[in-house]
């Protein structure tokens, strides 16, 4: 059949009129597809980039987290850790030093530098320490005065020997080897006798062997040396000879080829009893003279003129020289007792251009303190009689003091000294002294 | 002025018999010091050093420091190798500062005692510095039996100060922490505060 061409014409019209419509649609819809296709690349785009930050914290934390186990040892092997626990050579410096004011009767007021004394310590293993301590001090005139107090080279033989060679300590009695330190002191003052050049031996150059060990229930301990030993002194006044004083200082070579022996021998009962031996003996001779008892400043015409005359040394004989002493101290608590009594024994000579009688140089202290409970006040008392060859140098002397402990070895003391001497000379002078000592 | 003289210095006898004397302790120091007990290392520290100067603070120098000043005390005060080792033992100990592990429990308190012998703690790190009778052996060391002594504080306050270590006024020594004994445990501290308690409450 046919369609009539007018009919055509008029359809085709008709039918794309009636199709417009759902084009319109359909393109509606691609735009909203494409629209939520566009959302969700962006979305994906989103996902990827929060995927990826992710990964990198994830790597992040694979990177710089531990387990707990791992924390734990950690944690112990800090705990354990230490960079100076095992080097097998050591170094340290301690040492004292102190500075003060002294006001006495015949002298005026004056502060005083007092000394610096660095204690130096090496030691490799236990097997070896050398120790040495310097003592710097300012003289009156400004000068700065330097000493080598003691230098040893310490051999830990066993657990109960020790051998020390070099200039050391003399092992006679306690205050020189162990409490003259001015942070240990518990006065500003050396008890008269226990100085340098008095009745106890001050320091030695030789060798000595010293430790300790139990005994039953009780404890030990013990020092044996052999040394130059001390010189003596001289003095030529009014034309005659007498002994003056033991140069108990150790000498860097023997001089008058004379050795002394020695030791200490203590025992501690129980542990705050100590109760100590000393003896040494043997002999010394006179190498130096001092002309008319004073000093360069003092000397006059008349001593110039003596000392024109005096008769130069010869044929000196060797004297006697013996030493005998005990100490002992007793702690309690807060209370400490302490006592030491030597006596440097030096016999007659009857050649040479010094012989001369014989002399004893004799000391004796005995000091208490007592620290105040729950306070940082320290109350001492000491008591001391020096007795020697020589009226001018005897000496009996009270002190008093009070201690103020800022800490164990920063110490601030006060003390008054009551001398008994010769009149008028400084062995009789009363004194107020000040002090600041620190142990470092 | 001095006029002095020389003279040759000849080797004496006596020299050659000291040495003689030595030759039998040749050969017995030891390669390294072997580890030291640290209660009896705490009381040999206050039984000897107080008998020359006042005690110093267990916790004053490293303990290299404290290595060559107790072999340079050794020689001073006599002591021997063992109580040079023991002394060590203690100071190295009392400058191990209690650290608190971050994986440690919290609230400690003297309930735990648990099975742990107060006595035998006391008499091992305690007694050397507070003495049997608790009344304190040196200066500083407080007085257990006093009313108004360190038991009048709370448990909490004692704990604290045995953990981490006290220094009460006027006392020229800290105790360190755990007395130095650091492998105490928490139940140790606790059962050794009932015992301190016990003993010498009022």
């Amino acid at each position: 059949m046919m369609i009539p061409k007018t009919f055509a014409r008029q359809a085709l019209p008709i039918a794309i009129a009636l199709t417009l419509p759902m084009t319109a649609v359909a393109d509606a819809d691609y735009d909203a597809l494409k629209r939520q296709v566009e959302q969700l690349q962006q979305q994906l785009l989103q996902v990827q980039e929060a995927l990826k930050q992710q990964d990198l914290k994830f790597t992040h934390i694979e990177e710089t987290t531990i387990t707990r186990d791992e924390a734990i040892a950690l944690e112990q092997k800090v705990n354990a850790a230490s960079e100076w626990r095992d080097p097998n050579t050591l170094i340290h410096m301690s040492g004292y030093a102190d500075v003060g004011y002294v006001d006495g009767d015949n002298q005026d007021g004056s502060f005083v530098a007092g000394s610096f004394s660095p204690i130096f310590h090496f030691q490799y293993k236990d097997l070896v320490m050398m120790e040495a301590e310097l003592e710097y001090e300012i003289e009156e005139d400004g000068e700065t005065e330097t000493n080598l107090e003691y230098m040893t080279i310490d051999w830990f033989v066993n657990d109960y020997a020790t051998l020390v060679g070099g200039k050391f300590l003399s092992p006679i009695g306690q205050f020189r080897q162990n409490l003259h330190p001015s942070w240990i002191n518990k006065l500003p003052s050396a008890p008269p006798g226990f100085g340098h050049d008095g009745a106890a031996p001050t320091s030695e150059l030789g060798v000595q062997l010293r430790g300790g060990f139990p005994l039953g229930k009780m404890r030990s301990n013990y020092a044996i040396y052999l040394g130059n030993g001390p010189e003596l002194i001289a003095e030529f006044e009014d034309g005659e000879f007498e002994l003056d004083g033991i140069d108990a200082e150790a000498k860097g070579f023997d001089n008058d080829g004379e050795q002394v022996w020695g030791g200490r021998f203590a025992i501690l009962p129980f542990a705050g009893l100590e109760i100590g031996v000393s003896a040494a003996t043997g002999k010394a001779t006179v190498t130096s003279i001092e002309v008319g008892g004073h000093d360069g400043e003092e000397e006059d015409e008349h001593d110039a003129d003596e000392e024109a005359g005096a008769p130069e040394l010869h044929d000196e004989e060797a004297r006697d020289y013996d030493v005998f002493g005990v100490d002992g101290v007793f702690h309690y608590k807060a209370f400490t007792l302490r006592g030491e009594y030597v006596k440097s024994k030096v016999g007659k000579a009857t050649t040479g251009a010094t012989a001369s009688a014989s002399g004893d140089w004799e000391s004796w202290y005995t000091q208490a303190s007592f620290l105040i409970p729950n306070s940082k006040f320290e109350a001492v008392v000491r008591y001391t009689d020096f007795d020697t060859p020589h009226d001018s140098a005897d000496q009996e002397q009270w002190s008093v003091g009070v201690n103020y402990l800022f800490s164990s070895n920063f110490i601030g003391k006060i003390a008054y000294e009551l001398n008994d001497g010769e009149k008028d000379s400084t062995t009789d002078d009363d004194r107020w002294m000040i002090q600041l000592a620190y142990g470092f | 002025m001095k006029i002095s003289t020389y003279s040759n210095a000849a080797l004496s006898a006596r020299t050659l018999l000291l040495f003689s004397l030595l030759l039998p302790l040749v050969g017995n120091a030891s390669d390294r010091p072997e580890s030291g007990d640290y209660s009896t290392g705490a009381k040999v520290w206050v039984e000897n050093c107080g008998r020359c100067h006042n005690i110093r603070d267990a916790r004053e120098l490293r303990d290299d420091q404290w290595f060559t000043s107790v072999f340079h005390m050794r020689i001073r005060a006599g002591l021997t190798g063992q109580e040079t080792r023991d002394t060590l033992a203690f100071l190295t100990a009392s400058n191990m500062p209690h650290r608190e592990s971050i994986f440690a429990k919290k609230g400690v308190s003297a309930e735990v005692a648990g099975k742990a012998d107060g006595q035998a703690i006391y008499n091992q790190t305690c007694i050397a510095c507070h003495g049997s009778n608790g009344k304190g052996t040196l200066p500083g060391a407080p007085d257990f039996t006093s009313s108004d002594g360190p038991l009048a504080k709370s448990d909490d306050v004692l704990i604290k100060n045995i953990t981490y270590g006290f220094q009460g006024p006027g006392s020229p020594m800290a105790m360190p922490a755990k007395g130095g004994n650091t492998d105490l445990s928490d139940a140790d501290i606790g059962a050794l505060l009932a015992y301190i308690r016990e003993q010498f409450g009022r």
